[in-house]
């Protein structure tokens, strides 16, 4: 398999993320049964899902950071778990949960990501200086990122992981915490890179977001993949809400319960 | 009261128990620390209970209080400087329960009081109410029970008290780094100054260590475990002071832990303070990266970085503290203790403490090490970069241990020589420590306070890397064989041959290391993430 060369999704483009059969068991508990998947090249894909549905934990073995117990992630034809460096050269990755390397500053944190990808000393200083610039991060802002509020590190996460320019962008719950003026900006920026040929998968649960940004969602709930296709496919003529509730099989309010409230 | 004690009691049962579920290699962890923790046990009973044995009063009214002094000031320190506060029962997770103060004291001691170091000691201290036994009959062996159970709760109010005005003081992020460091220092101290205590103590006459250990009967720390040596010689009038001495520091101890326990529950949800910024840093970022010198590559990246977090993480600059006073003090406390002979055998010590540092040193940075697999490092970059940056501190640390040991002991000459023993040392350390932070890595948070470590298995996670120390200290027996074989010719070729040494153990280490990682990232991953 190799690269697709041209950037408009078409039939015969490989999925820019194909997961098949992904099994993960912590202890006892199966967190993700069985989950399979295609991210058509070029999309804005959302993965939706409650708490505890298995988001994480599905992103992280498709970017190669858990070790599934059974089946397979292609990122951009190349398999993560046996052709790790050609994948992960492709793919930038903001985990949720993850600490970064948070005792250095964010200018350094770049460079250290950029040199990391093997990219040449002047173009890190250059597109670092950018993304600083374009995120209202500071490029002379000595604060450590530990000491930097919750949404600035979410800012810092994703530059770092735009910084070498990837095919793909696999973003763990990227609005969390991200106040509305900066969230906007995040979505300009990943709206820009979509037109631009990238594609996005990412995870949340906000469905206002998702409604409004993505092309294709799939919705999990207890580690299994219940729906998935293109935004007007998943949601029909309802509100993405109501399928949303309905698939993961929540609870409607019926006015009887907490009456003491 | 012993009602609302009980959930605490299985609270920290059911955490001791989930530490260890599924694990196998923690489990084995566990059951070695408990064999060492019998082991201490038994030895301490019988050390203590040899004077009663002997029926020598003498030794007893010296080996008791001292004895028992020094076991009090393990329990005061040992907690803060190796076992971390015991977060899993920290009073701020009590915070939003309405649990009344006093039930949350009691419950907090009697937690404390369950487990291995408090049942060790108990059984240790019993060789005392032996000692009594033999010595004054029934009588002095009932006041010895009384004091070992006092002097126990003393000691856990000393450790409990101590830990928690520490983590409470140390909220914000800057204050906990300057204590880490100051505590390192005095930790570290600590150590040669006991052996410049026994160095006097050994030219002193008996008759003065007595009176030592009679004064130290006197104070809290000596007064529980004296008082069966007092009944049994007579001075009955000296038992209930000693334990009202007693009863009466631990009422203040727990007195000034209940209210700082109270700020530590109030602090719980405020944050850290902020570091104040200067001006603006107008250099490149990857000018700002690079320490001077390192090209600009993944190396480069990866071993400033790594540099950069030796000196910005506390507890890894702790560790480089305590590395550079231990190292400078133990062979000068030797050499001017009595014994200059034993300085140059103190210094390799040093170089086989050195690597130590490494033994966790994925733990320190947890789940950040996603960063590295998220870019592909490959495991012998990791391992290379990781060990660069530390020698970066470790050999100008070691190059100043081998002057002040040989300058010390006026013998400048073998200066070179030794500190190529250093370096190999240092150099079989990290073949030994590199494999086990690969295997053996755990979770080390930085959140909960300075000197925390996760819950559960304690000082067993330390025992891998104690096995590496004595495994770099024997390692380096051929070459201080070869040192006296060759005589004078070692002066030269000491340095070449210890470097060679350590460099080719090093390559070996590092490239097994390097392999692990390749093989278990994603493991290893899991393992360090809290």
């Amino acid at each position: 398999m190799s690269i697709p060369a041209q950037r408009t999704p078409g039939a015969d483009t490989p999925p820019a993320m194909a997961l098949r059969g992904l099994v993960k068991r912590f202890d006892t508990r199966l967190a993700v049964s069985g989950v399979s998947l295609d991210v058509p090249a070029g999309s804005f894909f959302g993965l939706l899902g409650p708490n505890g549905a298995g988001k994480t934990t599905t992103l992280s073995m498709a970017v190669g950071l858990l070790r599934p117990d059974a089946g397979q992630a292609v990122l951009l034809g190349y398999d993560v778990w046996h052709a790790p460096s050609e994948a992960k050269a492709l793919v930038g990755v903001l985990p949720d949960g993850v600490r970064m390397f948070d005792r250095l500053s964010g200018p350094e944190l770049l460079a250290y990501h950029g040199l990391l990808r093997g990219m040449p000393a002047d173009v890190v200083d250059q597109r670092a200086g950018d993304l600083l610039d374009v995120l209202e991060l500071g490029a002379g802002n000595r604060t450590l990122v530990v000491d930097y509020s919750a949404g600035m590190k979410k800012k810092i996460g994703l530059a770092c992981a735009l910084l070498h320019a990837p095919r793909l962008l696999v973003l763990d719950e990227p609005f969390e915490a991200v106040d509305p003026v900066s969230a906007a900006l995040i979505r300009d920026i990943l709206q820009r890179y979509v037109a631009g040929g990238g594609t996005v998968v990412f995870s949340s649960h906000v469905l206002e977001v998702v409604e409004r940004l993505c092309s294709h969602i799939a919705i999990m709930s207890d580690g299994v993949l219940r729906m998935h296709g293109t935004l007007g496919e998943v949601r029909g003529d309802r509100a993405l809400q109501d399928v949303f509730v309905q698939v993961v099989g929540g609870r409607v309010a019926t006015g009887s319960e907490l009456a003491w409230l | 009261m012993a009602v609302s004690v009980l959930p605490f009691v299985r609270l920290k049962l059911r955490i001791t128990r989930n530490g260890l579920r599924g694990r196998p290699a923690r489990i084995a962890m566990f059951v070695v620390g408990a064999v060492f923790a019998g082991l201490f046990a038994v030895g301490g009973y019988l050390i203590f209970a040899l004077p009663g044995l002997l029926e020598h009063s003498r030794s007893a009214g010296i080996l008791l209080p001292l004895g028992g002094a020094l076991l009090m000031l393990a329990w005061t320190f040992m907690p803060l400087l190796f076992f971390g506060v015991d977060s899993a029962l920290d009073p701020a997770q009590f915070a939003l329960l309405p649990v009344p103060r006093r039930t949350l004291l009691a419950g907090l001691s009697v937690a404390a009081l369950i487990g291995l170091p408090a049942l060790a000691t108990l059984v240790a201290t019993g060789g005392m109410v032996h000692t009594a036994a033999r010595l004054g009959g029934p009588v002095a062996a009932v006041a010895a029970l009384l004091g070992i159970v006092s002097g126990l709760l003393l000691c856990v109010a000393l450790s409990r008290s101590v830990t928690s005005a520490f983590a409470t003081a140390l909220r914000s992020r800057r204050s906990r780094d300057t204590a880490t460091i100051l505590l390192a220092v005095v930790a570290a101290s600590l150590g040669p100054a006991q052996l410049l205590l026994l160095g006097l103590l050994d030219r002193a006459d008996w008759d003065t260590v007595t009176m030592i250990a009679q004064v130290v009967g006197w104070t809290p720390l000596g007064a529980p475990w004296s008082v069966g040596v007092d009944a049994a010689s007579g001075r009955l009038w000296a038992v209930p002071l000693k334990l009202l001495i007693v009863l009466a520091v631990a009422g203040v101890l727990v007195w000034w832990w209940s209210r700082t326990i109270e700020q530590a529950m109030l602090g719980a949800s405020t944050a850290g303070g902020r570091r104040a910024t200067t001006a603006p840093d107008t250099r490149r970022p990857v000018e700002r990266l690079l320490l001077r010198g390192l090209p600009r590559n993944r190396f480069g990246a990866l071993t400033s970085r790594e540099a950069r977090y030796w000196w910005r993480e506390t507890r890894r600059r702790a560790t480089l503290v305590t590395l550079g006073v231990v190292g400078v003090f133990l062979p000068l406390s030797s050499a001017f203790g009595g014994a200059p002979e034993g300085a140059g055998g103190l210094a390799v010590v040093v170089g086989a403490i050195a690597p130590l540092g490494l033994a966790n040193q994925f733990g320190y940075e947890g789940s950040a090490y996603a960063t590295n697999m998220a870019t592909g490092v490959p495991g012998r970059l990791e391992v290379y970069s990781r060990a660069a940056a530390h020698a970066l501190f470790t050999v100008p640390i070691l190059l100043l241990v081998a002057l002040v040991t040989e300058v010390s002991a006026g013998k400048p000459e073998v200066v070179a020589a030794q500190f190529g023993t250093l370096l190999a040392t240092y150099g079989v350390g990290l073949a030994l420590v590199l494999p086990i932070s690969v295997w053996a890595a755990y979770p080390q948070p930085d959140t909960s306070g300075p000197f925390a470590l996760s819950s559960g298995g304690g000082a067993a996670k330390a025992l891998p890397s104690l096995g590496a120390m004595l495994g770099a200290s024997i390692a380096t027996v051929p070459l201080l064989i070869a040192g006296f074989l060759l005589g004078p010719a070692w002066l030269w070729v000491g340095l070449p041959l210890g470097l060679a040494y350590g460099a080719g153990a090093f390559w070996l280490g590092a490239i097994l290391a390097g392999r692990m990682i390749d093989r278990r990232m994603p493991e290893l991953l899991a393992a360090v993430s809290a």
